[in-house]
């Protein structure tokens, strides 16, 4: 059993068998590698974000979700707060967005990450195929470093681990 | 003049469907039907492929029950090995299969049915979802998150992945079980029955409620089919078919995964994707049986585990005979997932479980194979023909949801017939027909149509809702 505290979660969403909308799974993928061993620190990356996840999301202090849009233009890399909302009046149960997940997190647990931010990278073309759009894989680093960044200041590191 | 209600997209199911109910000209239900509108083609583009990639390929077929096809898979290409897995194999494959079954039935219960049995049929559809069960009763709530995240984590420990396994191949299975896996698995089990605990409570206080809803959702005498074993206790893995009536007699026993054609055949409508199966000796409809949780419960004489025993006791009491409604699915599932919980540290608690032992290897010995398990919503069939390179040249899958298709379609139409009168419904009502849906908690996703030429039936209505026209191929 997990005794130390879950100081950062990173919830990345996205199909790798779908192009661009695989860019979740790589940056969670890159950030494992990256912080292997750190203490605090989970990565969760699924094809959709599904309600279990809110049980993980209740012991955090912080969380990171990362997915791709189709409403922003390719390679677009924008990190913003995400709060709690209901955004539709029928939320699918096999995928739930960011602030829908943050809201069954609160109403199962009544507790919320101090901190949640949405990572989100324009998505060129979400059709099946493997790899990215030029736009999105010359986004990456960028994506990367920002992500490296936020999860050390997540942590309170301001020395790399 | 004739009207059509529909109801697209179904809501709160596994997969794609619509429901049409049509009108007469005096406002009375004439014909309800529920359409399957995916097409999936997993019968036809598993051709050429070799026979072992099988179970991994059918395992895709579904996020919520790739252990079924994976084991029903891995069964009908042993049997073209002519092999018989080794003891261990098989107990672990039932443990994947019990975790498999329970975060599938606490997907079904606590996340698309409970909106309806804790909030109410006619609640506020804004409300009437997963993210109002949490704001109004969070406790059970919890419990459903818990209850999945139970199978789940059994299925990643032993097949690495909680969505698609791996782990099961034809023979057996990769690895054999670590003596911390076991303990990882068991540190679970306590937890898992507290919340079971609580829903059990909290769905025996809410019966009386839906004292109508039973009534006449999908309530009907049927046949009924599923896997037992010779002791006629329940059985998910191995065992053999038994089909009885409704007055509860026995049609068929004994019948193995090689014999599964004789008595099941399979129609097509040309309202929907999903294939119709039917008792063959009785031919089609009248040969149309239920499978699934109610099924299992009305056939089997014990559950073999003391406490699903005792509440299977209490589950018979419903009916004298087979319990017909189709309501009682929900309690069904409840009496499952606490045998399955109960089956799994069983198994556990076998000193054999860790044998190393878990593999048989073969190449091709019969061109032809079957397998079946239970799958969470009924019984499953993967029937393979190859060549002697061991290539697929035929496949035939008799997914659980087709084999309750008709009674899906009977029972809308029960309930539409009582629910829609003089042409006039409100959301609740529609809600109920859905939730006749619901109580099968149908796989739309497994439930393929590949074979011949694929159906489609255009209807042509007027502005005002009459039939000008239609065109069936």
């Amino acid at each position: 059993m997990e005794t130390t505290p879950l100081r950062c979660l990173i919830l990345a969403c996205g199909n790798p068998l779908r192009g661009d909308d695989g860019v979740g799974p790589h940056l969670a993928a890159w950030a494992e590698e990256r912080f292997v061993g750190t203490p605090g620190l989970r990565i969760i990356s699924r094809q959709q974000w599904t309600p279990e996840l809110a049980a993980d999301l209740a012991q955090a202090e912080a969380a990171i979700f990362i997915d791709c849009s189709v409403a922003m233009p390719p390679g677009t890399t924008i990190l913003a707060q995400v709060a709690p909302a209901r955004k539709t009046d029928a939320p699918a149960t096999h995928q739930l967005d960011a602030t829908e997940l943050l809201e069954l997190t609160n109403e199962l647990y009544a507790s919320l990450p101090r901190s949640a931010l949405l990572l989100t990278i324009g998505a060129g073309s979400v059709e099946l195929h493997e790899g990215f759009s030029e736009a999105v894989a010359a986004a990456l680093p960028a994506a990367q470093t920002l992500l490296e960044e936020t999860v050390l200041r997540l942590l309170g590191k301001t020395q790399p681990v | 003049m004739s009207q059509t209600i529909t109801i697209d997209p179904v809501t709160r199911l596994e997969g794609h469907g619509k429901i049409t109910i049509q009108l007469n000209g005096q406002g009375e239900v004439e014909d309800a039907h529920f359409h399957v509108t995916q097409v999936r083609g997993f019968e036809r583009f598993s051709e050429g492929r070799p026979f072992y990639e099988m179970p991994s390929l059918m395992a895709r077929i579904c996020g919520i029950c790739p252990v079924s096809h994976l084991l029903a898979s891995a069964k009908a290409c042993e049997a073209i090995m002519s092999v018989q897995i080794p003891y261990t194999a098989s107990q672990l494959r039932q443990m994947l299969n019990l975790a498999q079954m329970v975060q599938s039935h606490a997907l079904s219960f606590f996340y698309l049915s409970s909106p309806d049995l804790l909030l109410g049929m006619e609640s506020d559809p804004k409300l009437r979802n997963i993210l109002g069960v949490a704001a109004a009763k969070p406790e059970l709530g919890r419990a459903g998150v818990a209850l999945r995240r139970f199978g789940q984590t059994i299925i990643e420990l032993l097949g690495s992945k909680r969505v698609h396994p791996g782990w099961v191949i034809p023979g057996g299975v990769t690895e054999p079980l670590s003596s911390s896996t076991r303990d990882e698995i068991l540190a679970l089990i306590p937890e898992a029955y507290a919340n079971l605990d609580l829903a059990f409570d909290a769905y025996k206080k809410i019966g009386d409620s839906f004292k109508q809803e039973i009534e006449v959702f999908a309530n009907f005498p049927s046949n009924y089919l599923s896997l037992i074993n010779e002791d006629e206790s329940i059985e998910f893995t191995d065992g053999a078919l038994r089909l009885i009536d409704a007055h509860g007699q026995i049609i068929e026993d004994g019948i193995t995964a090689s014999r599964y054609a004789e008595i099941i055949g399979e129609a097509v409508e040309p309202y929907s994707y999903t294939k119709f199966a039917y008792y063959k000796p009785l031919g089609y409809p009248e040969g149309s049986y239920r499978v699934g949780p109610l099924a299992r419960l009305n056939i089997v004489k014990s559950m073999g585990t003391p406490r699903a025993d005792k509440e299977l006791l209490e589950f018979k009491q419903l009916a004298q005979g087979p319990v017909e409604s189709s309501f009682h699915y929900h309690h069904a599932r409840l009496v499952e997932m606490i045998y399955g919980v109960e089956k799994i540290e069983r198994i556990l608690a076998d000193p054999k479980i860790l044998d190393k032992h878990v593999r048989a290897t073969a190449g091709v010995n019969r061109l032809e194979g079957s397998g079946q398990a239970e799958a969470p919503r009924g019984t499953l069939h993967h029937h393979y023909k190859v060549d002697e390179d061991g290539k697929i040249t035929w496949a035939n899958l008799v997914i659980a949801t087709g084999q309750n298709n008709k009674a899906m379609n009977l029972g809308i139409l029960q309930a539409a017939r009582h629910y829609v009168k003089d042409g006039k419904f409100t959301e609740g009502t529609l809600n109920r027909i859905e939730a006749v849906i619901r109580t099968f908690d149908p796989c739309l996703s497994c439930s393929t149509h590949a074979l011949g030429q694929m159906p489609l039936e255009l209807t042509l209505l007027s502005p005002a809702g009459e039939l000008l026209d239609r065109l069936t191929r």
